[in-house]
């Protein structure tokens, strides 16, 4: 049985006439680790809610349907109890510090204190994810003096210290330099082969190709494709929706015009393109 | 641009090692003392053998009087000329001035007044000089004041300097785009308008968010706290207290007895 099942999940926000989500049906694997692209508007960001639980308990609004993580019902359960299983980190970093603690330390340690874990074990766990984040050295800054990539690491560091099952994010490297996102796509793809279900929303197509199991194309709210990354993200359903190809994939289709791009299939990353080129 | 609203001054001390309650409840003592005491020289008495050694004691007696001083000066002043000047009370004069009388009395009773309030807001200073926020709210959390509202009150105190910085990128951003923020009255009222609107409709969406990433944190569960930091409260210290409110019970007793 699937960690994550949505089965026809229609959710509309207060004071809006049309869903945004239509129909989302939905299986994820646990440990698997599911990339989310669409346009804006696409409802990603809704989705993502709907996982974490905010929508509805948060944004109230009509959701029907079920939604389904780690054998519970969102419907039959409360906020504070799904947020122990499903962590969600979103995009603008500097609005996910709490702002009651004065280091990134007590920061990241903010989430184990409301859900009253002991003191020993909260320091040790807060080490440990600052570890794995590569962020030690910021531990006695305060959140507020950090840059905004750093303060997204902060953020997802103090979603990954609650240990949930399915980890959420959405846009989490948005801040980042090249060398930042790749750190972080590293770290998040490590804790889904130790087990961590990962749905993640990401405009930067080739880390996705890199990194992640399997690709969920939205739009208006809906599923329209979702499969295997190198697939999914070369796929001419895409193009013709209007959404953001890789410079990889784009180059190979203007080489593959004049004749210079051999290969049936399309690259998403680096290295692929220079492996079609080569030939 | 400063980071927080705070007056705390890093130091290790033996004030600052003390439990904040211990500290509140000093602070407390001072004050009501000060106030309910029927003998007329306790205001000064508390003031130079309590508050002052006190701020010694914490090591921070030179940010304690500049910021004493700066708070309390123009206020004590200004209370003790009116109080000196319009009390009617007492009859032996020590000058006139047209129609008004300033008479010893009046002029102990605006002196012992100053005193009063110099009293209150020097100890509330050094308490705030030598009491870390957060430390003192996880305490009074710890002790059964609820979550949200220490949360209120540390999150305003880092937030609002936040907001500020915003208001001035904001100001910054209409300026660049021509907006006259430095001419005639008229023209400077208008360009709040466009100043407002961004900030606090930001500060709406802001808060939606905060409020969702807080929650994504468990901030609303039904688990009792925990605390990472550990706050000493030694068994002498909880003596301290009770005989610090027993002080002030005896001086609330003194001052209602029929004399």
């Amino acid at each position: 049985m699937a960690f994550v099942n949505l089965k026809n999940v229609t959710y509309k926000y207060p004071l809006t006439d049309k869903p945004a989500l239509q129909n989302i049906n939905l299986q994820i694997k646990e440990g698997e680790f599911v990339a989310i692209v669409g346009p804006n508007g696409a409802g990603k960001s809704t989705l993502c809610y709907t996982l974490a639980g905010f929508a509805p308990h948060f944004f109230k609004g009509e959701l029907s349907g079920t939604v389904e993580v780690a054998g519970k019902i969102s419907n039959q359960s409360t906020l504070d109890e799904w947020v122990l299983n499903v962590g969600l980190a979103f995009q603008n970093p500097f609005n996910q510090i709490s702002g009651a603690k004065y280091t990134v330390f007590e920061e990241i340690a903010f989430g184990l204190e409301n859900i009253g874990i002991p003191r020993d074990e909260m320091k040790k766990r807060v080490e440990d994810a600052m570890t794995l984040t590569g962020i030690t050295d910021l531990a006695d800054r305060s959140p507020y003096s950090l840059s905004g990539g750093q303060q997204q690491r902060v953020a997802l560091t103090s979603i990954l210290v609650m240990r949930p099952k399915l980890l959420v994010l959405d846009e989490p490297t948005s801040q980042m330099d090249p060398i930042g996102t790749r750190e972080v796509f590293g770290t998040i793809r490590k804790m889904a082969e130790e087990g961590m279900t990962v749905v993640l929303v990401e405009h930067k197509v080739e880390w996705i190709a890199e990194f992640a199991d399997r690709v969920i194309a939205m739009h208006n709210g809906q599923v329209l494709l979702e499969g295997n990354p190198s697939e999914v993200l070369t796929s001419n359903v895409l193009i013709k929706n209007g959404f953001g190809l890789s410079r990889y994939t784009s180059a190979a289709r203007e080489a593959k015009k004049l004749g210079i791009w051999k290969k049936e299939k399309l690259p998403v990353t680096l290295d692929e393109a220079v492996e079609g080129f080569k030939k | 641009m400063r980071e927080r609203l705070s007056f705390y001054i890093k130091r290790d001390s033996v004030l600052h090692r003390l439990n904040p309650l211990t500290k509140l409840t000093l602070t407390m003592a001072l004050i009501l003392i000060a106030f309910l005491s029927p003998w007329y020289w306790t205001p000064h008495f508390i003031l130079l053998a309590a508050v002052l050694p006190l701020s010694f004691a914490g090591r921070v007696f030179p940010e304690f009087i500049k910021t004493a001083l700066r708070l309390i000066l123009p206020a004590a002043t200004f209370l003790f000329l009116m109080q000196a000047i319009f009390q009617p009370v007492g009859e032996t004069v020590i000058f006139k001035f047209y129609f008004l009388d300033v008479t010893r009395e009046s002029l102990m009773f605006a002196f012992r007044n100053a005193t009063r309030i110099f009293v209150m807001v020097s100890s509330f200073t050094l308490f705030l000089l030598t009491t870390h926020p957060s430390e003192l709210m996880s305490d009074l959390s710890r002790r059964g004041l609820p979550g949200q509202f220490a949360y209120v009150i540390i999150s305003t105190l880092q937030i609002l300097p936040q907001i500020q910085a915003k208001a001035q990128t904001i100001i910054a951003a209409q300026r660049s785009r021509g907006l006259d923020t430095e001419s005639t009255f008229f023209k400077r009222a208008g360009a709040i308008v466009p100043l407002v609107g961004p900030l606090v409709f930001g500060s709406f969406i802001e808060v939606e968010e905060r409020a969702i990433a807080i929650e994504a944190r468990g901030f609303t569960s039904k688990n009792l706290k925990t605390s990472l930091q550990e706050i000493a409260d030694p068994s002498f210290e909880r003596t301290v207290r009770w005989v610090l409110i027993l002080l002030i019970i005896i001086s609330a007793l003194l001052n209602l007895w029929p004399s």
